[in-house]
């Protein structure tokens, strides 16, 4: 077994110096009953060789795609090289929590940095180094909300945040029986106003809101936050395209008071759903509230700048059941991912990626309309995706996709019934304008 | 060692004008401004500009500063900080895989649900359990799921149930989890040997009594779903009594969750599911070698039986056939934990550890890791105070108690032992061991690495007792010297902010 350090001779060495006969001798304290009496009913372990036959022929019945044009929640952005060269350095990827901080602060300064540029792209002061994904973070900036909202107990969502998040959301919000969820209707693809103002009552610690939202529509968090800051509830952006950051301003500069989403579109592949990149960034007075790790800056004896772990008491490994979330982990190798990509993209690449993706995604929805067929959904600003009503049969419509190798738009028909036969469509800076005018003439043939 | 004293933050060599990425040229006709004029991105106030050369320098230089598994042994109590094969890192980057949008329908993604499919038949046969989900990101993710499973078998069976136990020596998220899905947490006193106390225990410091298992379950009764049992506990003892425990708790039909933290020590050994465990979670970046990240991401499924499958999260893979494909329709499922599946990157790399190792050498590498934990315990034992003299399996803990004698404490030896180029145990945690120091070598570790290590920890037991302010001053070689963590939590500096 070539991961073993196993030898005979040493075998038996460290068998002698314990002073037992065989390893077995040293499970005595398993009782004997308590214990597994066969082997193992697995197969016999494989040289690399077998092994990378088996995965490849795996990954071999995954469908490859020329064209890709979904997004919903996972988004498809270059990924320049740097990265993966740089994340596979040992240092990196076989480093675990920054403990031993004497030894760690390549690890915290990276979080340090990261922690900054979230607070940057989003208009908020404080970060922490990270959540799971998208959903759980969610999650965690509702649960904060509640917490920093005392007597409040009603979270208010927009019906525009991502099914899967709101899905989430309700399966971690269930226990908390003093915990209400509520959902404020769309109109024309953005938050209802009207609704909102209904349903924000004095018991609403909160309203989420999709920025840009599930349909790709943009919400004005600005008119948004008018209502909630008079209502005494926090506004919390949810941002499932962190792409969007170079196209629109930070929630924490038009009224949001927490931003939460996922920015796995920061240097990180699809991989079928993870692991991606959860994020927060609240005001500087809430930070004490925040679920999960932060890093902090401070000095060594010797005076020298250096990084820790701070604002521990917040956490479950001090404060166990009065924690302010159980997260032990973060998504740290992610989080250098996305850390890596900004500082390759600067300022400037940022705003122009995301001027990119705008600009695909208009010459896609202006082709797709061309096609009487097709319909746009709603009126409101898009960034890169869109919906288009689409007068046909949408499942033939995919099926010829698929079998063109395009990967079409994800037919919103299950999750709404005012959704039906609309297709929610993805263009980023990797769709090129070939890929397009393919899917256009692909999706005339379809009756 | 090539360590530059200071690598700036990034923020501070930003100069504007410089590109470290070069944009392809725009194929169509450039974007309309749609936006409403307040919505429009003003600018960046953080983001540097920088040029690849920069940028890569920045992160290669920042890496040194780091010590990871592969610089040498990193005895990480808890953690299992075991090497990490690069086949893994080969496999999970496999376009197939890599490249598949978790949107796609399932006939087009049968690599995947095949791959989720067989995952799960490796973990229940491992486990002993009846049903497996992949999707929880984490450990702690995994606990909360696993103990919304066993809320929702009561509400299932019209019981409402406050209360969770978790003995005094559980993890820190045991507590936080069982509070994050609403349960009010009571703490189960340990004995003298590590394992639970069945009786009540007196403090003979204090003299105050703490409940034991069996006055609990009388006064608590129905009023207990469940308790979050961590096997072999935090400080390497098998929980002997567990099966037990398990007849007790179902006995007053509350469930046993077990913390499957340590399963590094049981793999091909004992199954939770033969002693009595109806649910746990499994640390895929711990006992499945998937890398550690630097704190993540890691991947903690849950494995739980017959009994509560039907409330495992949707969508659960199914197999029909040859064909895969994802149920959606679980009308009883606690719901989605995670927006996709669960961070399948790592799933991928498990898979190929678990095929790499077969069976075989699953248990070979469980046996190799109790193997190396005792041979440190042996050689060490004398030197360093041991609380719990039981029998270990893959980790063992000391303490200061010896060393206090010279105004010395675990964290000092722990700082020394930097100086000497190995990362540090474990340190003060369990709780229940004042100064604990906790080792867990894994299976990773040849003889000639033990043998390293240990003739280090005996010297810094020498120096303890010769010049102990060798260990105070300690570490002196590493990038920084010990840091002011009560400035940090003080006046806290938590970004970079432009002069």
């Amino acid at each position: 077994m070539r991961y073993l350090p196993s030898a005979p001779s040493e075998d038996r060495a460290l068998l002698d110096a314990i002073g037992v006969q065989r390893a077995e001798d040293l499970l005595g304290g398993v009782p004997s009953e308590l214990r597994l009496k066969r082997e193992l009913n697995l197969p016999g372990h494989l040289s690399e060789q077998e092994v990378l036959r088996q995965l490849e022929a795996l990954a071999a019945r995954n469908t490859p795609f020329q064209a890709r044009f979904l997004g919903a929640g996972a988004y498809d952005h270059f990924v320049p090289t740097a990265i993966d060269m740089m994340v596979s350095r040992e240092e990196w990827f076989t480093a675990y929590t920054p403990y031993q901080p004497e030894v760690s602060q390549g690890t915290l300064q990276h979080i340090f940095e990261y922690q900054t540029l979230i607070c940057d792209v989003t208009g908020l002061e404080v970060s922490n180094a990270s959540l799971y994904d998208g959903g759980t973070s969610t999650v965690e900036a509702a649960l904060m909300a509640v917490r920093l909202q005392k007597k409040r107990n009603t979270i208010l969502i927009s019906q525009g945040l991502h099914p899967h998040y709101q899905e989430v959301l309700c399966t971690n919000i269930t226990p908390h029986e003093g915990l209400k969820l509520v959902t404020v209707a769309l109109k024309d693809g953005v938050t209802d106003m009207e609704d909102l103002k209904s349903k924000l009552t004095p018991d609403v610690a909160c309203f989420l809101a999709g920025y840009p939202n599930f349909l790709g529509c943009v919400e004005d968090l600005t008119a948004i936050s008018a209502l909630t800051k008079a209502a005494g509830a926090l506004l919390v952006s949810v941002t499932q395209e962190a792409m969007a950051f170079g196209w629109l301003e930070g929630p924490g500069k038009v009224g949001a008071d927490v931003a939460c989403g996922e920015a796995m579109s920061f240097g990180n592949k699809l991989s079928w759903g993870g692991p991606y990149l959860g994020f927060i960034a609240v005001r500087d007075a809430h930070k004490r509230e925040m679920p999960g790790r932060i890093i902090g800056q401070t000095k060594d004896l010797d005076g020298k700048t250096g990084y820790v772990l701070t604002l521990a008491s917040r956490e479950q490994h001090i404060r166990r059941d009065k924690a302010t979330s159980n997260i032990c982990s973060n998504q740290g190798l992610v989080a250098l991912r996305a850390n890596i990509f900004l500082q390759l993209a600067g300022p400037e690449g940022l705003k122009g990626l995301a001027e990119q993706n705008a600009a695909k995604a208009q010459y896609l929805q202006s082709r797709l309309l061309e096609n009487p067929k097709f319909k746009a959904a709603f009126t409101a600003p898009f960034f890169n995706e869109f919906v288009t009503r689409f007068n046909g049969d949408v499942k033939q419509l995919q099926a010829t996709c698929e079998k063109e190798g395009i990967l079409p738009g994800l037919d919103l028909s299950p999750y709404a019934e005012n959704l039906k036969n609309c297709i929610l469509w993805c263009a980023t800076e990797t769709t090129t304008r070939e890929q397009i005018d393919r899917l256009i003439a692909v999706v005339s043939r379809v009756a | 060692m090539s360590l530059r004293t200071r690598e700036p933050l990034s923020f501070e060599r930003s100069v504007p004008g410089k590109v470290g990425m070069d944009l392809p040229k725009l194929d169509v006709p450039a974007a309309r401004d749609t936006r409403p004029a307040h919505l429009k991105r003003s600018g960046f106030d953080a983001i540097p500009s920088l040029c690849e050369v920069d940028v890569v320098r920045h992160f290669t230089r920042l890496s040194k500063w780091n010590y990871g598994v592969d610089d040498g042994m990193y005895p990480l109590g808890s953690c299992t900080m075991k090497h990490n094969p690069r086949l893994n890192e080969k496999t999970a980057a496999l376009p197939g895989f890599a490249e598949s949008h978790p949107m796609t329908a399932d006939a087009h993604v049968q690599g995947n649900l095949a791959l989720f499919y067989t995952m799960q038949e490796w973990l229940k046969e491992i486990t002993g359990l009846q049903a497996v989900t992949l999707h929880p990101s984490a450990g702690a993710a995994g606990e909360l799921t696993g103990v919304m499973l066993i809320r929702q078998y009561h509400l299932a069976h019209g019981r409402k149930r406050r209360v969770i136990l978790i003995p005094d020596s559980g993890h820190g998220t045991n507590p936080a989890t069982s509070a994050m899905a609403g349960y009010e947490v009571v703490e189960l006193p340990s004995r003298e040997d590590g394992s639970i106390s069945f009786e009540d225990v007196t403090d003979p410091a204090t003299g105050k009594v703490r409940k034991g298992l069996l006055t609990l379950v009388k006064e608590l009764g129905s009023e207990i779903a469940g308790a979050m049992i961590t096997n072999p506990n935090t400080v390497g003892v098998f929980e002997y009594r567990i099966q037990e425990i398990s007849e007790i708790l179902h006995g007053i039909d509350a469930l046993l969750y077990m913390d499957g933290a340590n399963m590094n020590a049981l793999m091909g050994v004992a199954r939770p599911g033969d002693f009595g465990v109806d649910v746990m979670h499994l640390n895929l970046h711990k006992t499945f070698s998937t890398p550690h990240g630097g704190g993540g991401p890691g991947s903690g499924p849950v494995a739980c039986s017959a009994a509560l499958e039907r409330f495992l999260p949707r969508p659960v893979v199914v197999k029909e056939g040859e064909k895969y494909r994802f149920d959606w329709n679980r009308p009883d499922s606690i719901g989605k934990v995670h927006a996709f599946y669960g961070n399948y990157a790592m799933v991928v790399r498990a898979m190929t550890f678990c095929l790499s190792h077969g069976g075989d050498g699953l248990k070979a590498a469980t046996m190799r890791a109790i193997v190396n934990a005792n041979y440190i315990r042996r050689q060490l034992e004398g030197t360093y105070h041991l609380q719990y003299t039981t029998p270990t399996l893959h980790e063992i803990v000391f303490d200061d108690h010896i060393q206090n004698g010279n105004d010395i404490t675990t964290l000092d030896i722990a700082k020394r032992l930097l100086d000497y180029g190995f990362h540090p145990p474990t340190i003060y945690f369990p709780l229940v061991i004042h100064g604990a120091l906790m080792i867990e070598p894994t299976e990773s570790e040849s003889k000639e690495e033990l043998d390293a290590f240990v003739d280090t920890m005996k010297k810094i037991a020498q120096e303890a007792k010769d010049n102990p302010e060798i260990l105070h001053q300690a570490p002196t070689t590493t990038p920084v010297r010990r840091l002011d963590e009560t400035a940090a939590a003080r006046k806290p500096v938590l970004r970079w902010v432009k002069a």
